[in-house]
């Protein structure tokens, strides 16, 4: 198979799965126990509303049509409207997604060098000094708390130092920098160990291949065979523990962004759950899913272009 | 390594077993005469904003933490490895469902998902643990799965067949206790996960109701004293911590005593 | 005249292990020398440790001496100089040693591109030679393949291209034949001869296989437990050989094994039988539809056999030919899309509830020793499992029952409560065979059974199952890719190709007259010891 064709045929099979991931979002609203519209439109709503609710989802109507009522809207770009802020979902979710998006790219960049730096000083040499010591911070960065390392954060480089602020997003690039530079840190923390166990596995194994042993009897040296042989192959599978982690990253700004009040996707999920608005936690989640596995397809693609056996 | 982690697990359990003994005072009992007083002789780790001693509290929360960790990895296991086993054995059309199934859970992010189900079904432990089931056992599918491929073609699987003997004997029998060793070493680290995110949804106020001694309403109730009073939020973030590495470093020696990198 | 190679005391340990102990030898330049030996002998590590090849937990000691230079001396980076530009290797399973993220061409100029100067089109006319010099057809399209796209014996060819590139004086080939089917086998030994003839590369030649060795090498080392047991001209070793070890060695070889079926009569109705047998793998799925391909793979085409009571039937052909999957196929593991297998007259019941009854008549015995045995289960409970599951005797019997089974294959009785990874190959093979007669069968289906052996374990099994074969009156179908193997077993033979039987008849008149080329390709490629000098009276 062409790897033309493989991209036109991966990105065919995306389409089942978008489907799937959008009756999980419908079953999520369909599944909430009590009168769904009273939920839906909340306790406090008039009759209008409740109308409107019962109008736009068919309320009344056999499951499986509003289920195609609900992707109807959907494929419209229509996520409902927002109980709380009186506003389109879409909306919402359109000015809160750069900020989410901007931070977990943000923690990415700052994830990757330490990553690649401690794989390879750990791999070197297995059970060295080096390697032990990674190990053991890799253990206690699984074990700490996101949210209260970030509350101390706070405290410490926040309020305590002054070096950074402590909540907010700011206006320009730079300062969307500095604002999220704490949020980031701490999320990178908790993913940084996570990545350097992988790709330490990854490199050690790969150092362990008999094409290892085939490149030093051509007398390529170590640090050769280490660059051109040995990283290439490791590369792949820790990308793909690279979209794992865009998923754990895209969870743990729910965490992070809620404790420096950060307006990103994450706040208006928590915000929107405590206040029961619904279609936002929806619509919300729905974005989370997109995100994912826009990511996870990259990878996917990403692989074939350096692995030729992909497509094979 | 994995002593050291076995070791400081047991210790947990012993705190747990024994909170009663080892707290100083009433967990949930309100003082007004010692409002977020610092750590000292008579409130070692503290006081709240309302005078609960902080040191009693962490005590307590223990039996939750342990609770929340040990029960909420049973369910997504249970069901990770029956769906894991049962597709990588049979393959065709099995898999082919159990993979559609993963495919559509897969993309949603653990914490968001978890969040959203919470939302739905109302805050609370049980619901928390409705939440993990319907969405934890995706990496322990994946692992069983992929073992059970490896097994469904090694020979003395093969040989178990033309003995005669039926799929699900062989399944009990040859494939899970062979299955098992990489799916024992992920879940010493969903442990540590679980109870994170258990007390992420305390924090966010989404876990079981205050004033239940739980270490991440602790943390919250910590947030807007911080600056001020410290002892609040870092103790229970620090208990947090001990526990968890001592079910990562059981993790981490089980797998490098089974080599299972990963 | 002094050596190319002079390698004298040679020791290597690992900790308290001792892997090789006091080996000497020389290696003329252009001489080739081949070492043999069983797994574990030290044979590999003594290869490897000419260029230090070793992990760094090896402690080397004694001498190695390369045209007057010290290996065991030589810096890291003057080894790195040596390595590729004048002393050269290839493996075994040329698969793993290639990258496979690499292409094919990148990977035979890499030492080129370390050792010379030459650059850009200079590299690639090189490369293009030296994919010819062995004996890749069109080099130009190989050039830009990748590992994958190649079959096993371009891969080993590859490998050998790579390792020449810089025009090495010596060529360490570990084991390199003995992942290849004999065919392909005997055209890499074809190219090893001709690039020591025409080239005056000397090599060292490690193997197993007495035949594959003596087909290239002048000189030969028996190493055995680390140790150097015997040594001198092939033809000496193998005509005359002084220790006992070798002559094991010598006497466990197809060639010089003195087994011999007994050639019954082959009339009376057939036992088991197969017709237009079908087998098919895969199924079609969306992305065929998507692309136009199919997925679909036939394993077997229009396979038919015929075992009558007490006959051994042998079926020959290399990897993927489709003999394995007949077998499977004979005891339902796969299940063919088409044809019929009969047993003792009748449909035989493969499927479904009476299965079982079928399958205590008929049993497959697997090829890898450790990998057919749960390797979480006691040998004892390995053999009881079938009487206890099926109720094949009173409960209180199983013990006795698994004893006398043991017995029966030579196992020593406290290996009972061991677990298979404390056993070795060859009893782990006896614990299978044991496990296959606790049902009592009537036909014994041997998958390759000897393959992963070292040859005097193979020649025991063998001799253990003959002597089952004649104790019990069973009929065995025997699968192997050693021709030598089944010729002294079986009474006819059947040969597949790419899932076809392409030829069968009785034994003789197979081998002594084939009818098709693969037929007489594959007895042609059977590695054979060079004719013994007439013994020396005592």
């Amino acid at each position: 198979m062409s790897t033309l064709k493989y991209i036109c045929w991966r990105l065919l099979m995306a389409l089942p799965v978008l489907l799937g991931v959008s009756v999980v979002t419908f079953v999520l609203m369909a599944a909430t126990p009590g009168d769904p519209i009273r939920l839906l439109a909340g306790a406090r709503a008039d009759a209008d509303m409740i109308a409107l609710v019962r109008e736009r989802y068919g309320l009344d109507e056999p499951i499986l049509k509003q289920y195609f009522i609900y992707l109807k809207n959907l494929v419209q770009g229509d996520l409902g409207n927002s109980l709380r802020y009186r506003q389109p979902v879409a909306d919402l979710i359109a000015r809160h997604y750069p900020v989410t998006l901007f931070l977990v790219i943000y923690t990415v960049v700052l994830t990757l060098p330490p990553v690649v730096f401690l794989s390879v000083l750990s791999a070197r040499k297995p059970n060295g000094v080096a390697d032990q010591v990674i190990r053991v911070i890799g253990v206690l960065g699984l074990a700490v708390p996101v949210f209260w390392l970030a509350l101390l954060f706070a405290r410490f480089f926040g309020a305590q130092l002054g070096w950074f602020p402590v909540s907010g997003y700011g206006e320009t690039f730079s300062e969307h920098m500095w604002h999220l530079f704490l949020p980031a840190l701490s999320t990178m923390i908790w993913v940084v160990p996570i990545l350097v166990r992988n790709l330490r596995a990854a490199l050690l194994d790969e150092m362990n291949r008999d094409y290892v042993q085939a490149g030093l009897s051509k007398g390529l040296g170590r640090k050769q065979v280490f660059r051109t042989h040995v990283f290439p192959n490791s590369v792949l599978p820790t990308l793909n523990l690279f979209a794992v982690i865009v998923a754990y990253l895209l969870g743990g700004s729910v965490i992070v962004e809620t404790v420096y009040a950060v307006p990103g996707m994450g706040n208006l999920m928590v915000d929107s759950i405590l206040a029961r608005d619904y279609f936002v936690v929806q619509g919300a989640t729905l974005v989370f899913a997109l995100t994912t596995m826009l990511v996870m397809l990259a990878v996917d693609l990403l692989s074939t272009v350096i692995d030729p056996r992909i497509t094979a | 390594m994995f002593l050291c982690g076995l070791t400081l697990v047991v210790l947990w359990g012993i705190v747990a077993l024994a909170a009663p003994l080892l707290a100083t005072s009433d967990p949930i009992a309100i003082n007004f005469e010692a409002i977020l007083a610092p750590p000292s002789s008579e409130h070692w780790f503290g006081t709240d904003n309302v005078g609960r001693d902080i040191y009693s509290r962490v005590i307590y929360g223990t039996r939750l933490a342990l609770y929340i960790g040990l029960l909420g990895v049973i369910s997504p296991m249970v069901i990770g490895m029956t769906i894991g086993l049962l597709a990588g054995y049979f393959g065709g059309w099995v898999e082919m469902l159990a993979m559609r199934l993963l495919d559509i859970t897969v993309p949603f992010p653990f914490f968001v998902l978890v969040l959203a189900i919470v939302a739905v079904l109302g805050p609370g432990i049980e619901n928390y643990f409705i939440a993990l089931a319907m969405v934890g056992w995706v990496g322990y599918a994946r692992l069983a799965r992929a073992e059970a491929i490896v097994l469904r073609s090694q020979e003395f699987v093969l040989a178990a067949r033309t003995m005669g003997f039926s799929h699900g004997y062989i399944l009990l029998r040859h494939v899970l206790p062979n299955a098992l060793s990489p799916v024992v070493v992920y879940m010493m680290t969903d442990v540590t996960l679980v109870i994170l995110f258990g007390a992420a949804l305390g924090f966010l106020g989404m876990g079981v109701a205050p004033p239940t001694p739980e270490w991440g309403i602790m943390i919250a109730e910590g947030q807007i004293y911080v600056s001020t009073a410290w002892w609040i939020s870092f103790f229970p973030g620090l208990a947090m911590i001990l526990l968890g590495i001592g079910f990562a470093l059981i993790g981490d020696g089980l797998a490098r005593m089974l080599r299972i990198e990963r | 005249m002094t050596a190319l190679l002079s390698v004298r005391d040679l020791t290597v340990k690992f900790g308290a292990l001792t892997a090789v102990s006091n080996v000497s030898f020389d290696l003329e330049r252009g001489g080739a020398l081949g070492i043999v030996g069983e797994s574990g002998s030290g044979k590999s590590v003594t290869c490897r440790a000419l260029v230090r090849l070793l992990p760094d937990t090896a402690r080397i000691s004694g001498s190695v001496r390369f045209d007057g230079q010290s290996i065991l001396d030589a810096s890291e980076s003057e080894l790195d100089g040596l390595r590729g530009k004048h002393i050269a290797m290839v493996f075994q399973s040329p698969a793993s040693h290639l990258d496979p993220l690499m292409r094919v061409g990148d990977q035979v100029a890499e030492s080129l591109r370390k050792h010379t100067d030459l650059s850009g089109t200079k590299i690639r006319q090189e490369v293009l030679r030296l994919l010819e010099l062995v004996r890749i057809p069109n080099p130009e399209n190989w050039l830009h393949a990748y590992p994958h796209q190649l079959s096993g014996g371009m891969k080993q060819r590859v490998m050998i291209a790579g390792a020449l590139a810089c025009q090495a004086d010596i060529l360490l080939a570990d084991e390199p034949t003995t992942a290849l089917d004999a065919t392909v086998q005997k055209r890499i030994l074809d190219l090893l001869n001709e690039l020591r003839r025409d080239h005056g590369l000397s090599i060292i030649f490690v193997s197993h296989d007495l035949g594959a060795v003596s087909a290239v090498c002048d000189d030969l080392i028996v190493m055995r437990r680390s140790e150097l047991v015997e040594a001198g001209p092939v033809a000496d070793v193998i005509g005359n050989p002084q220790h006992d070890y070798t002559r094991m060695l010598i006497a466990s070889h197809p060639d010089r094994q003195a087994i011999t079926t007994a050639r019954r009569g082959t009339s009376g109705t057939p036992l088991i039988e197969a017709r237009n047998l079908h087998v098919r793998f895969g199924n079609r799925t969306l992305s065929d539809l998507f692309t136009g391909g199919d997925s679909r793979f036939t394993a077997v085409r229009d396979g038919n056999l015929v075992v009558r009571p007490g006959e051994a039937l042998g079926i020959v052909g290399e990897s993927g030919s489709g003999k394995s999957t007949i077998a499977r196929a004979l005891v339902g593991l796969v299940q063919p899309v088409a044809g019929k297998i009969g047993f003792d007259g009748n449909a035989a019941q493969i499927t479904g509830a009476r299965r079982v009854g079928y399958l205590r008549d008929v049993q497959l015995i697997y090829q890898h020793p450790y990998e057919a045995l749960n390797p979480r289960m006691t040998i004892y409970n390995a053999i009881a499992e079938p009487l206890r599951r099926h109720r094949l005797c009173a409960p209180s019997d199983v013990p006795d029952q698994v004893a006398d089974l043991m017995a029966q294959v030579d196992l020593w009785p406290e290996l009972a409560s061991k677990i298979p990874g404390q056993l070795s190959g060859g009893q782990c093979q006896r614990v299978a065979i044991a496990r296959a007669l606790a049902m009592n069968p009537r036909v014994l289906i041997a998958d390759e059974i000897t393959s992963a052996l070292d040859v005097t374990l193979q020649a025991q099994i063998l001799d253990l199952l003959l002597r089952l074969q004649k104790e019990r009156g069973l009929t065995m179908i025997f699968i192997s890719h050693d021709l030598a193997v089944i010729r002294k077993l079986c009474h006819s033979v059947i040969v597949m190709r790419r899932g076809e039987i392409v030829e069968t008849g009785p034994t003789e008149q197979v081998f002594d007259t084939p009818e098709t080329d693969y037929t007489r390709d594959l007895i042609a490629a059977i590695p054979h010891l060079p004719e013994a000098v007439p013994m020396r009276s005592r």
